[in-house]
């Protein structure tokens, strides 16, 4: 049955009582069996927030996220927030099954617990080397820029993938138990709490706290931004290639980042005078720290496309929209591309390009910079085809376990020093081992992914337990 | 006009593709489609619902995908939606009892589905906005 399209009442979502649309069927249990169980979307956010025991999922203030240690409620109800926000961003998304070319699921896994494992040193070492109000200052740096990928995927993934779903592996795996690594997990989730609070300046740390919004952006930027935007109209040439320069670039920055999510950051909805909104969507096309790039620098393809997309919200009968905390935009209806109104691409060439010489594109050049980014694609395409699964899986792990924090050490100028002197390009040997383990008994395609999907391998620290403890017996 | 298969849509389109259903089962078959040319002559079907695998056909302009796995959070279907390209993910018969099952052992399951599309002349119906149905093509 075809649904007769509605008015526009997304900003009801935004009204205090609303609980929001539901976008799935299932439900999470998580760590509160015997409990109701939780819906994705708004409502769950309440719901977790209801069963906390500290007031960390609440609005924090700068004097709270400066603070050295969580108490171990405070890490609990962490944890809790995180599975769930893991399971209401990724569960539909982890129906996908194998990519038939990548092994995602057995890079992510070893990823997931290299970081748990080697992230707490180098998160310290920067904070130490920097200070803590520099951390919060490199999350504030998103307000001012794009193609940056301080985003909310990076952010996000330094507790939700580091902490969350690290410890998660390495206890299904049972080579950890719930009191190991109680200081450790502190260290990452005060460096995630840090940035992005910094980013957000409104107390919440998560999009998901504050309805799927992540309207983060100073005036200045967005007005800079929306100077050049140029009208488009569906069905029309512009309004074509537009779409289809959106579509190449995002879909060169998925190959160039392996298929995962860190390739693109949305940030908005941004709502503008008349009523229509803007996402504004940066897709890493080139990033140098891979060595496979290199078919991206032969096709001059820059580090970082910004697309602008304006949305006619009215036209669209906008229900609701949700920019997630993996920095992807949902929409009910699905379907918001013919109801683009307006759109303007910046380029970041490098990633370190100051923001005054980030320079626009006007939708009449995208042709020729589409031609550049789908030869980029064949090469890098025909490139990853040849290689060996063993290749991919490391390549693979190297883009979760460097990438997620990279952007937060290059901003603190730590990123050498955790080159030279923590080998941040090095592979641990315990994580080496794991290797032949993970594809063992389902471990890397049914058990890891059961465990974080349904919320039950997030095991609580116990109450009383140290927060200075770490691991010392190894059984 | 009959419906084969039905699956979840990952988004509303009046665009409705027909063409002869063709599995894909690794990147090369991927790239001797590229090269013969027939691209749009196809509706694709693959196993999984990630975005790698049939990223030159996107490029190329695949005219619409069937998957056996896979959501339209899935990658596949984000691209889907960006690129307009009709895309009906873990689909399955809807007179047969058997479904994918995320994590378990699905051969036979993709097996059947294979064998049932595979060759057949279809057309997506993507109007819905939750169900995505691959009818026959008149």
């Amino acid at each position: 049955m075809t649904v007769l399209k509605q008015m526009a009442n997304y900003t009801k979502r935004y009204e205090q009582d609303d609980n929001g649309l539901r976008f799935q069927d299932l439900v999470y249990q998580g760590n509160f069996r015997g409990m109701d169980p939780v819906p994705d979307g708004i409502l769950g956010d309440k719901v977790m927030r209801q069963r906390a025991k500290s007031k960390v999922l609440e609005k924090v203030s700068r004097a709270d996220v400066l603070t050295e240690q969580f108490t171990i409620d405070e890490l609990n109800d962490l944890n809790n927030y995180l599975a769930w926000n893991i399971w209401d961003v990724l569960v539909m998304r982890a129906t996908e099954g194998v990519s038939g070319m990548i092994p995602r699921q057995e890079y992510e896994i070893l990823a997931f617990m290299h970081e748990f494992y080697r992230w707490p040193e180098i998160l310290q070492m920067t904070t130490d080397e920097v200070g803590a109000e520099k951390i919060i200052e490199i999350g504030a740096s998103a307000r001012r820029e794009i193609g940056t990928k301080v985003n909310c995927v990076h952010d996000w993934c330094i507790g939700a993938v580091g902490f969350g779903m690290g410890r998660c592996g390495l206890l299904a795996l049972e080579v950890i138990k719930p009191q190991d690594y109680i200081e450790e997990s502190n260290t990452i989730l005060k460096f995630m709490q840090r940035v992005l609070w910094g980013k957000r300046q409104d107390g919440y740390i998560l999009n998901s706290q504050d309805r799927y919004r992540c309207q983060i952006h100073e005036p200045e930027i967005l007005d800079q931004l929306t100077s050049q935007l140029e009208q488009v109209e569906d069905g029309t040439e512009p309004h074509e290639n537009l779409v289809r320069f959106n579509a190449a670039a995002e879909l060169l920055a998925f190959l160039d980042h392996y298929d995962c999510r860190l390739g693109l950051g949305d940030t908005g909805p941004y709502p503008r005078p008349d009523g229509k909104v803007l996402i504004v969507r940066d897709l890493f096309t080139n990033e140098d720290a891979y060595h496979w790039s290199d078919v991206c620098d032969h096709e001059n393809v820059p580090y970082c496309y910004t697309v602008v997309l304006e949305i006619d919200v009215e036209k669209m009968g906008l229900e609701e929209i949700r920019v997630n905390d993996i920095s992807t935009t949902f929409t009910r209806p699905k379907n918001y591309i013919p109801y683009i109104t307006a759109g303007a691409v910046f380029v970041r060439e490098k990633w370190d390009t100051p923001m005054g010489e980030v320079y626009p594109l006007k939708i009449s050049e995208l042709g020729e910079r589409l031609g550049g980014i789908q030869q980029a694609t064949l090469k890098l395409y025909s490139k990853t085809a040849r290689m060996s699964r063993r290749q991919l899986i490391t390549n693979g792990m190297y883009i979760y376990y460097i990438d997620m924090i990279l952007p937060h050490l290059r901003l603190a100028g730590t990123y050498e020093k955790a080159c030279t002197d923590l080998n941040f390009w090095e592979i641990d040997h315990r994580v080496s081992d794991y290797y032949y383990d993970i594809t063992k008994r389902g471990f890397a395609q049914a058990t890891v992914p059961q465990k974080i999907f349904s919320g039950e391998g997030y095991l609580p620290f116990p109450d009383g337990a140290s927060t200075k403890r770490s691991k010392y017996f190894w059984d | 006009m009959s419906v084969l298969a039905e699956g979840y849509n990952a988004f509303e389109t009046k665009k409705t593709p027909s063409g002869t259903v063709k599995y894909l089962p690794d990147p090369k078959a991927v790239l001797a489609l590229i090269s013969s040319g027939k691209l749009k002559e196809h509706i694709l079907l693959v196993q999984g619902g990630t975005t790698t695998f049939l990223t030159p056909a996107l490029s190329m302009g695949a005219i619409g995908v069937i998957t056996l796995s896979g959501a339209p959070e899935s990658h596949l279907g984000i691209l889907s939606r960006e690129f307009q390209m009709p895309c009906i993910m873990t689909a399955y018969l809807p007179e047969t009892e058997t479904r994918y099952v995320t994590g378990g052992d699905n051969d036979a399951h993709f097996k059947a589905m294979i064998s049932a599309l595979d060759g057949k002349s279809v057309k997506l119906d993507c109007t819905d906005q939750e169900i995505g149905r691959v009818v026959t093509a008149e």
